[in-house]
């Protein structure tokens, strides 16, 4: 079954075709990659995936299940959680409250229980604590759970949005730029992170990136995005050199 | 964790060490009679302001009409206390009066709640705003009475409610509700405050209260990972208009006369200033700027027709000295201090 299947997805703003027949196709487990030039509508499809924006026309699935349409809420709810390419984090709580708060609906007690702290909290919240450190272990983020998220160095943030991401629970990732604003180091361990969370966590991930070296080190497919349509799609290393992409990204 | 439990005790700490001195004070006679009086609307105001912040500071919405919600317990449970002063003992009815203004003022948090947090933007502010204005009009046409044959009710005048003899008129329209007993005092005061201080801290320190400060951070963010934004608004709403209405039964039952005038826009922003100057999301502040703001004019009296004038100024200047990023600053100098001592005493 297909992790993921798009068929003519189309939004426009006023007079702009944001995104036009957008079609893509996810295998279970694929690490998948979106690229485009800038303003290619790469975004735009994200936030149709997640509900942000509502598609004028076509059919998202999740694993099967028609999921188009739905709202932001209901989408994670099924399965799909992303990332955001300008970091939106939960800047007063803590690291460790930003993964506890991706939890509050996979771990339940009443709010009078949270109140008036009956046993089922004590028991649950401790559950939370192990699971949420669990994930910011992966991350390399255990030590500092106790900072408020803003204090945090930026590339640490963005790993803060993956980790918090994965607490819900996902079947598929969408990552947007999440190499945006690091360094070479920090890329090449963030690639290999991602590989990890994809083969721990056993999910698909889809991701849009600007550097072409995360995208050809990790990605095992592309489908390239220009004018809100697609260009072309395959595997990584060909899509790659085909003249068309590269007069996309370059110019004549 | 650890930091913010502590914290937490320091906020109850604080309001059993004011209810300690208060009853000393009180005891040796060094008190004079008007702050005496002042006590329980201390504890009213201090209820309403940590009940406000949970909205203002944790949910991140502006609601303008505390006053409106506490106005709605306030009748609500004067009125359950008149109709049943004569058939229930002291004790219970007052129990039960409060849990009637806090479950009365809740609902109407509810019903507007319900269409207004499902907006993005500050319509919550508006619509409250005119809930209290509203809601005043409102109780001030209504009169109710009750005789043998039932409760009457009326919105012209007592006497086109056609009681018999006997008959009682309960809430007579602007006049408002008289002769209700002084059930209040300043102990009860302190436990609902201490009651408030618990629901509120426990709750945003709680699944809940993470949903509710995660989606003030960021809504978008919180929609992205599973999170029912409007359910979560809805409740730190529903929460703080019931307590206010329980600050509200407080209010009705420390004076023989309830009458709307009180619950106007004034107060409604006099208990935002209480928050904003204690500090947007801070519980401990709330209730020391809604205790010295409310005792400071009458510590001032002796200044006369000066009197407003230097509240005035002291607001301002308790502003500047408060939220100032050097006055800030130095806070944290102070306080890293005498963290450093405390370890090498240890």
């Amino acid at each position: 079954m297909k992790a993921l299947e798009v068929k003519n997805l189309c939004i426009s703003f006023g007079g702009l075709r944001a995104v036009q027949g957008f079609d893509l196709s996810i295998e279970k487990g694929a690490l998948y990659g979106l690229i485009g030039p800038n303003g290619a509508g790469k975004t735009t499809v994200f936030n149709l995936l997640t509900g942000v924006y509502k598609p004028d026309e076509g059919i998202v699935k999740l694993e099967g299940k028609d999921i188009t349409g739905l709202k932001t809420t209901a989408i994670n709810r099924a399965g799909v959680a992303r990332t955001f390419q300008n970091i939106r984090l939960f800047k007063d709580m803590s690291v460790l409250d930003n993964v506890k708060a991706a939890l509050t609906d996979i771990y339940k007690y009443s709010t009078f229980a949270g109140i008036f702290r009956l046993p089922s909290y004590f028991k649950t919240e401790k559950l939370m604590n192990e699971k949420a450190t669990e994930i910011l272990e992966v991350f390399d983020l255990d030590k500092e759970k106790n900072i408020l998220a803003s204090n945090l160095p930026y590339g640490k943030q963005r790993k803060l949005e993956i980790a918090r991401a994965l607490a819900t629970n996902p079947k598929l990732l969408l990552l947007d730029e999440p190499a945006a604003g690091m360094n070479p180091n920090e890329t090449i361990e963030l690639m290999n992170t991602i590989r990890f969370v994809r083969d721990h966590f056993d999910i698909t991930v889809l991701l849009i990136e600007h550097d072409m070296k995360l995208v050809s080190g990790i990605c095992e497919e592309l489908t390239v995005l220009n004018f809100g349509e697609v260009l072309t799609k395959g595997k990584t290393s060909k899509v790659l050199n085909e003249p068309a992409v590269i007069t996309a990204y370059l110019g004549e | 964790m650890k930091k913010k439990i502590s914290n937490n005790m320091i906020t109850y700490g604080m309001i059993l060490l004011f209810y300690v001195i208060m009853q000393v004070m009180i005891s040796t006679g060094s008190i004079s009679s008007l702050l005496q009086g002042l006590l329980v609307p201390l504890c009213m105001y201090a209820i309403a302001a940590v009940s406000l912040n949970l909205v203002v500071g944790f949910s991140g919405e502006l609601s303008l009409g505390q006053a409106g919600f506490m106005c709605v317990g306030a009748y609500a449970s004067a009125f359950f206390t008149k109709l049943t002063e004569e058939t229930l003992p002291e004790g219970p009815r007052f129990l039960i009066a409060i849990l009637i203004g806090a479950v009365v003022a809740a609902i109407f948090g509810f019903l507007i709640g319900i269409p207004v947090l499902r907006l993005r933007g500050d319509y919550l502010a508006i619509v409250t705003l005119a809930f209290g204005e509203i809601i005043k009009n409102l109780v001030s046409v209504f009169h109710v009475g009750v005789d043998k044959s039932g409760i009457h009710f009326s919105v012209k005048d007592a006497a086109s409610l056609n009681l018999d003899e006997e008959g009682r008129v309960l809430i007579d329209g602007p006049l408002g509700i008289t002769g209700t007993p002084k059930n209040a005092n300043f102990t009860i005061g302190i436990i609902l405050l201490f009651l408030t201080v618990f629901i509120v801290l426990n709750l945003v320190n709680s699944r809940s209260g993470r949903a509710i400060t995660a989606i003030r951070d960021n809504r978008i963010a919180a929609e992205s990972i599973g999170l029912n934004v409007t359910k979560y608004k809805l409740m730190a709403f529903v929460i703080s208009t019931a307590l206010a209405g329980v600050a509200g039964v407080l209010y009705s039952h420390n004076l023989s006369t309830l009458n709307v005038k009180f619950f106007n826009y004034n107060t409604s922003i006099l208990i935002l200033v209480f928050v904003v100057l204690g500090g947007i999301g801070n519980v401990k502040g709330s209730i020391i700027a809604a205790i010295l703001l409310t005792a400071l004019p009458e510590l001032l009296r002796e200044l006369q027709d000066y009197r407003m004038l230097i509240y005035a100024i002291l607001l301002i200047g308790m502003m500047l000295f408060n939220w100032a990023p050097s006055a800030i600053a130095f806070r944290e100098r102070v306080k890293d201090k005498f963290k450093s001592n405390k370890k090498e005493a240890a």
